[in-house]
């Protein structure tokens, strides 16, 4: 489907006595896409049931548990039935506190006693060299102490500062210990100073500094010894309980979630309602399933199948009733290939409801406009096997989106690269000029055309060196038609929210205008050796400014005089996508570079020459592989997200996203 | 020999691509500091940082083509 999938919107009241069984029939369904209530007078928001704040409290043990444990979510792991987890919860969770609680506080601990230890060694060190015991830096009336680091040797300066001194040594007098008169402190200070003296204070302690160094180390050991048994106690339990513990994690998450879902919704004393959207074609499947699992005690009601026309209504406050497009879901279309695409629309925004899902003409032109520029045989298939193997490994979706790009990009590479450049890894198959080609490399006379039934193909009409003129015209023309392209879309969108009359006033007139330009365009080409040779009288000049001027007019007519100022817009729209070929081109280049000092300069110099060549062509290669996925990549994207999408995408919907549960470390069964 | 009307003319497609290339670069580190503003505080805003931050890019595009007609003309 190329618009969004049809919503409707739907009522379900009951009596709250059927609540909580109505929502997990809702969470089953996993089709249910509810609204949010706001208080209106005479209903209020539901209370969470009295079960939520039981499971939230276990749910905060847990999660303690799991940051003490270190256990970190994966992406796979055994599933454990329900059943299991429910009997067990409370009890793994009293077992598991009385056990971590004590090892967290044993490790915890150990580790600030480790810390102090260091820290005390770290002080000490310097003094090991100083023949003092400890208790004797400190504890004198008329003394000062001065202990620290010094650039350089301070006793010349301390003998002409202060009369009595008494200075010890590091072997490498780059610490010192001067004990002075505490009258003459700030002289010796002054002195010390001047030579580079920073503090080092002296740890509390008694005896020897060298036992006391050795003392600490042993306690070191100790120490250490101690936090690898809290480590491996903790690894222990978090190897044995870690597959119950995300499974009651994600348990609680559904039950709170669940318990919590009346916040959502409107309620009276005895009655809820739910509003709530569904697929259109999927509402009688939900009234259904209630009826089959609820009897007759609900009442079930559509409002209204969404339509997706904006009305206006005139006079009224709300002038535009644009929330048609934003509030009501939207599915992102399921069928494969288009929905691997969903990607990049997204990096955008989600559609509105009343727009065409533009995923549709990504999945096309995209690929087409990556493999133009790319062009390449022997890229094309690295980027088809990389592609393929992303698909399948990747979870996650962002690298499933690039390789998506790469898999479908990599097929038009290799079928351009076939035909349209004849061109692998950089090399032509066949000469144009004296560069250096497969035919050449290999010794063999590689055809220029291949027969594929009773039709020739071509192996190459264009060398993106020699061709770079007839490439840039061609990609004009692809600019062209796809703007066209952009602003049919456009008029068709707005054609749906307001009407066909709208649209011919908002977009026709750029069509006309899309037109004169594109007949314009030859005569442009051909002319621009001179352009003063262009005839203003003649039919094929003529014919296109009438239709410009035409076209401006309506769309000064259906927008205002400002539409004058996109008229440059436009043109430059479609010089833009000549970075199609230009693209192409600077790769080529690149690769030929790479090539012509390996196989033309280091290859025939022989021996190492070899060596050196296959080093640089393969390094070269990989190069401008990389600059391939990237520069194709960008710049194929951003021709659909700046010139593109401007011509017919709003964006802005709300994603549809039904109520469901989400299973990964827990099963029904 | 090349003769020195050619080389007037290279000279002016090297000056067309590379002025340009440098106008598209001084435009874009501005958007590019704030894209990058952006995207660390709300990895959500990485497509719309795209799309701003490579508008500029189409003046060295034109730089590009001029490039090319005026080494056509030679």
């Amino acid at each position: 489907m190329i618009l969004p999938e049809k919503m409707s919107r739907i009522l379900i009241v009951g009596s709250k006595d059927k609540l909580r069984e109505t929502i997990d029939i809702l969470y089953d369904l996993a089709l249910v896409h509810p609204l949010d209530f706001s208080e209106e007078e005479g209903l209020a928001i539901g209370a969470p049931f009295p079960s939520a704040s039981d499971a939230s409290q276990k749910l905060l043990k847990l999660r303690a548990l799991e940051k003490d444990l270190e256990i970190e979510e994966t992406n796979f792991g055994p599933q454990i039935p329900i059943g299991e987890v429910e009997s067990n919860l409370s009890s793994t969770i009293d077992y598991l506190n009385a056990e971590v609680t004590g090892i967290v506080e044993t490790k915890n601990l150990t580790q600030q006693r480790l810390a102090a230890l260091e820290n005390d060694r770290r002080l000490l060190a310097p003094l090991a060299s100083i023949p003092l015991d400890i208790e004797l830096y400190s504890g004198y009336d008329s003394l000062a102490v001065f202990t620290g680091t010094v650039r350089s040797d301070p006793e010349p300066a301390l003998r002409a500062a202060v009369k009595g001194f008494e200075i010890f040594k590091s072997k490498n007098n780059d610490f010192v210990a001067v004990f002075v008169a505490k009258k003459e402190a700030a002289e010796a200070q002054r002195a010390l100073v001047q030579n580079g003296y920073a503090e080092v204070a002296v740890p509390k302690g008694k005896g020897n500094t060298e036992q006391s160094l050795k003392s600490i180390e042993t306690e070191e050991v100790e120490v250490k010894k101690a936090l690898a048994d809290a480590e491996d106690k903790i690894s222990k339990l978090r190897a044995d309980h870690r597959a119950m513990i995300l499974a009651s994690d994600e348990h609680l998450s559904i039950e709170v979630e669940k318990a919590e879902f009346p916040l959502r919704i409107a309620t009276t004393k005895n009655a809820f309602a739910i509003d709530a959207f569904v697929p259109t074609k999927q509402v009688e499947k939900v009234q259904k399933e209630l009826e089959a699992k609820l009897g007759k005690s609900f009442h079930f009601e559509v409002i209204e199948v969404k339509s997706r026309k904006e009305t206006v209504h005139e006079g009224s406050e709300i002038e535009h009733e644009a929330d048609v497009g934003l509030e009501t879901p939207v599915k992102m279309g399921e069928k494969k290939p288009i929905s691997l695409f969903n990607g990049f629309t997204e990096l955008i925004s989600t559609p509105k409801y009343n727009e065409i899902d533009p995923t549709n003409v990504i999945a096309i032109t995209f690929p087409l406009f990556f493999g133009l520029m790319v062009g390449d045989v022997g890229y094309g298939t690295i980027f088809i096997a990389l592609g393929y193997l992303g698909l399948k490994k990747c979870t996650t979706d962002d690298w499933k989106t690039i390789s998506t790009m790469l898999f479908f990009g990599g097929i038009w590479s290799t079928i351009f690269g076939l035909f349209l450049f004849g061109e692998a890894f950089g090399m032509p198959f066949a000469p144009h000029g004296e560069e250096i080609t497969w035919s050449s490399l290999l010794g063999v006379e590689l055809p220029s055309s291949i027969g594929i039934g009773n039709i020739e193909a071509p192996l190459g009409i264009y060398n993106k060196l020699n061709d770079v003129n007839q490439l840039l015209y061609l990609t004009a023309w692809i600019g062209i038609f796809h703007l066209f392209l952009g602003f049919f879309l456009g008029m068709y969108n707005i054609a749906i929210r307001h009407g066909l009359k709208h649209a011919i006033m908002e977009k026709f007139g750029w069509v006309l205008v899309l037109l004169g330009m594109a007949i314009l365009l030859p005569v442009i080409v051909v002319n621009l050796g001179d352009i003063t040779g262009i005839e203003f009288g003649d039919m094929a000049v003529l014919i296109p400014i009438v239709l410009i001027v035409v076209g401006m007019a309506i769309s000064i007519m259906g927008e205002g005089i400002l539409s004058i100022l996109e008229l440059p817009g436009l043109l430059s729209n479609i010089l833009s996508y000549t970075r199609l070929a230009a693209i192409g081109v600077s790769k080529a280049g690149l690769a030929l570079a790479f090539n012509m000092i390996a196989l033309e300069m280091l290859a025939p110099m022989g021996g190492l020459g070899v060596v050196f060549g296959i080093v640089v062509f393969v390094v070269g290669q990989l190069t401008v592989l990389m600059l391939a996925i990237i520069s194709a990549g960008i710049h194929g994207i951003r021709l659909h997200y700046v010139e593109l999408f401007q011509k017919f995408y709003t964006g802005g919907g709300t994603k549809y996203n039904p109520l469901r549960v989400v299973r990964k470390y827990t099963s029904e069964r | 020999m090349v003769d020195v009307g050619s080389g007037i003319v290279a000279i002016g497609a090297g000056i067309a691509i590379g002025l340009s290339g440098l106008a598209a670069g001084l435009a874009e580190k501005d958007i590019g500091t704030a894209a990058v503003g952006a995207i660390a505080e709300n990895p959500k805003n990485f497509g719309k940082s795209m799309v701003l931050m490579v508008i500029p890019e189409s003046i060295v595009i034109f730089g590009l083509v001029i490039a090319f007609l005026l080494m056509g003309n030679m």
